[in-house]
């Protein structure tokens, strides 16, 4: 197994409500409730962060695309790692996809966001500004019903 | 194996309840009854004229390890997506116009965070890189307000 690798409390909340769709994937209703317990213990224990633009989110976009997901690119094609390869092309999608938002923001303002909605797919993260529901993730594939409209 | 139902396929037409040897499927709980279901049975799953039963692994195949060096890889890109999140999160407490926009960053990011750790072992929760986690968060114990009966829980649940 190799050296163990220290998580953050932030990243722990991520692998538990991960397990916890994990469980509810196999109807398993006790043990997800468990997972989702653990999980909102590590999103109240990760320290708050002081933010005031969106501007503080370009650099670390910019670090996932060109550093971040072409590093594990990098080792998945040498290792020959489909899972890691696959999710590395959805999830540099979806992050470009973010990056492109934020422009749009930064030019258009709130006016983008008082004419739309905003949903997120469920399945990949791909966030769609649009009046209705995408019929289809344009990412990944998914039907509207992976789609949540965010309020 | 044992049989589980997706309820959002499920259109009633209940060949289940006919075609199940045990009763497993008759329950007003809209799953399967999983202590009364025949291991690898599926006489149910194939009847279902809506596919809305499926078969569950009860134990997995130990899938093979990540390397360090792509565990670490994926890691550290799963820690940007979690400190994105925080950033967004911080957005979104401050309210105004792009409180929304901040909300759906917040969920887009903590999605590809949850798809990076689980294609570094955390996929499943009945593999034994879980059981090491929970045993790491065993040691947690003595934190105020730690769950530490969903540890204990779990820990007894896929050992």
């Amino acid at each position: 197994m190799g050296k163990a690798i220290i998580y953050s409390d932030g990243a722990l909340a991520a692998i538990c409500s991960n397990l916890e769709k994990a469980c509810d994937k196999q109807m398993k209703p006790v043990a997800a409730s468990q997972f989702s317990q653990l999980s909102d213990y590590f999103n109240t224990m990760s320290p708050p962060v002081e933010a005031d633009s969106f501007s503080e989110l370009v650099g670390l976009i910019d670090s996932d695309i060109s550093s971040g997901y072409a590093e594990v690119e990098r080792i998945a094609k040498e290792e020959g790692d489909r899972g890691a390869l696959r999710c590395m092309t959805w999830g540099k999608k979806v992050t470009s996809i973010h990056k492109s938002i934020l422009g749009r923001y930064e030019k258009q303002g709130d006016a983008l966001l008082e004419q739309n909605n905003l949903y997120v797919c469920e399945a990949c993260g791909f966030i769609a500004i649009a009046k209705q529901v995408p019929a289809l993730c344009p990412i990944c594939k998914a039907p509207s019903s992976r789609f949540v409209q965010i309020s | 194996m044992h049989a589980a139902r997706n309820i959002a396929l499920c259109t009633k037409d209940c060949l289940c309840l006919f075609i199940c040897p045990t009763g497993a499927t008759d329950t007003e709980t809209g799953q399967i009854d999983f202590e009364k279901c025949i291991d690898g049975c599926r006489l149910c799953v194939d009847a279902c004229p809506s596919h809305a039963l499926y078969l569950v692994f009860d134990r997995y195949p130990e899938k093979e390890q990540k390397s360090h060096s792509l565990g670490s890889a994926l890691a550290s890109v799963a820690e940007n997506k979690v400190t994105q999140e925080a950033i967004c999160k911080a957005l979104e407490q401050k309210g105004g116009p792009g409180e929304k926009l901040a909300k759906a960053l917040a969920v887009s990011n903590r999605i590809l965070a949850e798809d990076c750790t689980r294609e570094s072992n955390y996929m499943l929760p009945q593999t034994e890189h879980v059981q090491v986690l929970l045993a790491e968060l065993a040691e947690r114990k003595a934190e105020k307000d730690f769950p530490y009966e969903a540890v204990e829980y779990l820990q007894k649940e896929y050992s």
